[in-house]
């Protein structure tokens, strides 16, 4: 067996070569790309890690936001739920006080109206008042003659049973509506006897005016509140008519 | 007498013969380095390709082996250490190209890799402990043990020698009697085998390296370390 030394030589030089060489064109590239992978993988995880801490001071922030707008609704909540009592305490006294013052002003106008229809009303009973005196004063007669012309008509226009009937009655009287003096006490005997008629002679001031011939069945009403009486009574009638 | 462990002489330079096996051996060197450049010249660190994605992974288990054999950074020895290991493999594997005997079928490439460890345990050992501290290892546990010691250091290397020559010669004989024996296609299982024992030689050459230089850094008997990180951070520069 041999043992070459100059092969051993070169051998071990090419041994250093390839140990450079390989240093230089694999070990090294090789090494340096493992360490930028693992720091960008640290850079990213850096970052990931910042992110994360970003999202979670986000995340704390938007909750923080969340409770204070929370609480900014329900202070404006309260603030409006107080804002609106108050309005309706206020709408309610000005409600109250504007019926208040609409029944104040319903009142006044209902007084003005019945003051304005109570006198409107005085108006109109004076108006018929008026006509009514007016109408029956137009009616009658001049002077206690033509009142003795009118009864003594009128007792001949009766029907002749109830004529008698009233002439035989009891307590047969003629009414004057007041204490009649002699001349008058003439006139009416002299206007009634004709029919047979005589009978005291009896004083009434409520008959105003005229002279009426009375008895207990019955009586021939010829006065000027008879005529009074008639004409309102048709008055009314007319008014409850229409 | 034509031995078949010597070389065979290619050319010759003036007084220097180079051998074939130096010639192979430049092969292989170019082949690798050729490889390394076109696999480095074009990394990305977002998107590895697979033959990138291979050195990644040799090289990083590599600096894991370090790392679990010598304390401090594995980057002082990721160079040597991984030189080792590819050129033994594609030097074992070279015997597949026909015409071709792998240079460490040959003593002398051995023996150069084997010195190169030898002086690298040598020149680590006084780096990290000091020319003394590296001869007072020597006298551990005793000094008594000094001659054994001092046997050790050239015995393991001549051992780490002659195991990768023996193991390599031996495939290429298997081979070469099986070829003129049997035929051609006959040897092709016998390569296969040839191929697994390539790469376990490789692997234990490697190793056995790493182990016989980490015990010269820790002045330790070459048993790994139980903590595989130290204060040291002496990162090589890329």
């Amino acid at each position: 067996m041999s043992f070459d030394w100059a092969t051993f030589a070169l051998q071990l030089v090419n041994v250093l070569i390839l140990l450079a060489l390989l240093r230089h064109f694999l070990f090294r590239p090789v090494a340096a790309i493992i360490a930028r992978r693992q720091a960008e993988s640290a850079a990213a995880v850096e970052a990931a890690t910042r992110a994360r801490a970003e999202a979670e001071a986000a995340q704390a922030a938007a909750r923080a936001e969340a409770e204070a707008s929370a609480t900014a609704r329900q202070a404006l909540l309260d603030k409006a739920q107080a804002e609106a009592a108050k309005a309706r305490v206020d709408l309610l006294e000005q409600a109250r006080a504007e019926a208040a013052q609409i029944i104040a002003e319903g009142r006044t106008a209902l007084a003005s109206e019945a003051a304005a229809s109570a006198r409107a009303q005085t108006r109109a009973a004076c108006d018929l008042a008026l006509a009514i005196v007016t109408r029956a004063l137009s009616a009658q007669p001049d002077g206690l003659d033509g009142y003795a012309a009118r009864l003594a008509q009128a007792i001949t226009a009766m029907d002749p049973v109830e004529r008698a009937a009233l002439l035989a009655a009891p307590n047969l009287r003629i009414v004057l509506p007041h204490e009649p003096s002699d001349a008058e006490r003439g006139t009416v005997s002299a206007a009634l006897a004709p029919l047979g008629i005589d009978a005291p002679l009896v004083a009434d001031p409520s008959l105003v005016a005229g002279i009426e011939l009375q008895s207990d069945s019955g009586a021939v009403l010829n006065s000027l509140r008879h005529d009074i009486q008639t004409i309102a009574e048709a008055l009314d009638d007319g008014r409850q008519t229409r | 007498m034509e031995t078949p462990f010597a070389s065979a002489p290619a050319f010759a330079l003036g007084p220097l013969v180079v051998s074939w096996t130096v010639v192979t051996t430049w092969g292989v060197m170019a082949a690798l380095t050729l490889a390394a450049w076109l696999v480095t010249r074009r990394m990305d660190s977002a998107a590895p390709g697979r033959a990138q994605a291979v050195l990644e992974l040799l090289v990083g288990t590599l600096e894991s082996e370090i790392r679990a054999t010598i304390p401090g950074d594995p980057a002082r020895f990721r160079a040597l250490i991984g030189t080792l290991l590819v050129f033994v493999l594609a030097a074992n594997w070279s015997s597949l190209v026909p015409g071709v005997e792998p240079p460490t079928a040959h003593l002398e490439t051995d023996a150069a890799l084997a010195a190169l460890v030898f002086a690298a345990g040598i020149y680590w050992g006084i780096r990290s402990q000091g020319l003394g501290g590296w001869l007072a290892s020597f006298a551990r546990p005793s000094w008594v043990m000094i001659p054994l010691n001092l046997v050790e250091q050239v015995t393991r290397h001549f051992s780490l020698m002659v195991r990768l020559f023996g193991n390599v010669l031996s495939g290429v004989f298997v081979i070469g009697i099986v070829l003129s024996l049997a035929g051609l296609l006959v040897p092709i299982p016998l390569m296969a085998l040839d191929l697994l024992t390539g790469a376990v030689q490789a692997y234990i050459f490697a190793t056995l390296a790493l182990v016989f230089i980490g015990s010269a850094v820790t002045g330790e008997s070459g048993e790994p370390p139980d903590n595989p990180d130290s204060s040291s951070d002496t990162r090589e520069s890329a």
